[in-house]
């Protein structure tokens, strides 16, 4: 794919501001509406500290740090394969919080990449790292 | 459980999925889109009232998705869900579900999804 790819080699490092409004606007896309990431009640009656963000947002998030990593690339690709685990729920307060996103090669061989991505939010890792394999088309 | 009756994935709902996370909106289905279909056709399975899932419990705990080719909008698709697994872990179950996502040449993707369901507190 992109021979200079090296094994421990970070790829992408990015910053996602998220606000309430986006966790509104991802309920209505995925269908996903349960109130404990909408309203801050109903998540501190389901003994959450605040509002948090739907793991798939997250999720999301991180396809989005890898599809704007290919294409700032130039790079023609596709992800065949996508894992994670949430490890912390991202806690979303009034004001809003960020997602940091870090990519880095995890295997490189041929045609095909293996990329592990870390995201934190409020210095706590959110997710025991994603993976992604990416294959060039 | 049989496949769920073909759904259309409509340009509409990649559009508003594509922007809800930022993503360039070219047609191409985003690469966690399928959750909105597999989830809820997995519901069907978990909430069939013998099986009994309190939705207030559950957490997302796992998720992968492998992709054999590439789904664009408009494509129509149907969803087969299972169950692989349900452990209990310390009063706690960790439900393991997958859902096989098919168009009429064949199997487009594999969904999994693990949630962690709460314990009745006693």
């Amino acid at each position: 794919m992109k021979p200079e790819l090296e094994v421990g080699q970070v790829v992408f490092t990015t910053s996602f501001p998220v606000e309430r409004a986006d966790l509104q606007r991802y309920a209505d896309a995925s269908g996903d509406d349960n109130p404990i990431h909408l309203d801050e009640a109903a998540a501190k009656a389901a003994g959450l500290p605040d509002v948090i963000a739907h793991g798939m947002y997250t999720m999301g998030l991180v396809s989005r740090a890898i599809l704007e990593w290919l294409a700032a690339a130039g790079v023609d690709a596709r992800i065949t394969e996508f894992s994670t685990r949430f490890a912390k729920p991202v806690v979303v307060p009034a004001g809003g919080t960020a997602v940091e996103v870090e990519g880095k090669v995890r295997k490189a061989e041929g045609d095909t990449v293996e990329i592990a991505i870390t995201a934190t939010s409020a210095g706590e890792k959110v997710l025991a790292p994603a993976r992604a394999t990416i294959i060039a088309n | 459980m049989p496949p769920t009756e073909p759904v259309q994935i409509t340009p509409a709902s990649v559009t508003r999925f594509a922007q809800a996370l930022g993503l360039a909106d070219d047609g191409t289905v985003p690469p966690t889109f399928l959750i909105s279909l597999t989830l809820p056709a997995a519901e069907r399975l978990v909430e069939d009232p013998e099986f009994g899932l309190d939705w207030s419990r559950v957490l997302h705990r796992e998720q992968r998705f492998a992709y054999h080719r590439e789904l664009r909008a408009g494509a129509a698709v149907t969803c087969a869900s299972t169950i692989e697994s349900i452990k209990t872990v310390a009063g706690n179950d960790l439900l393991a579900l997958r859902t096989d996502v098919a168009d009429e040449a064949g199997l487009v993707a594999e969904v999994w999804t693990t949630l962690f369901v709460a314990g009745d507190p006693q």
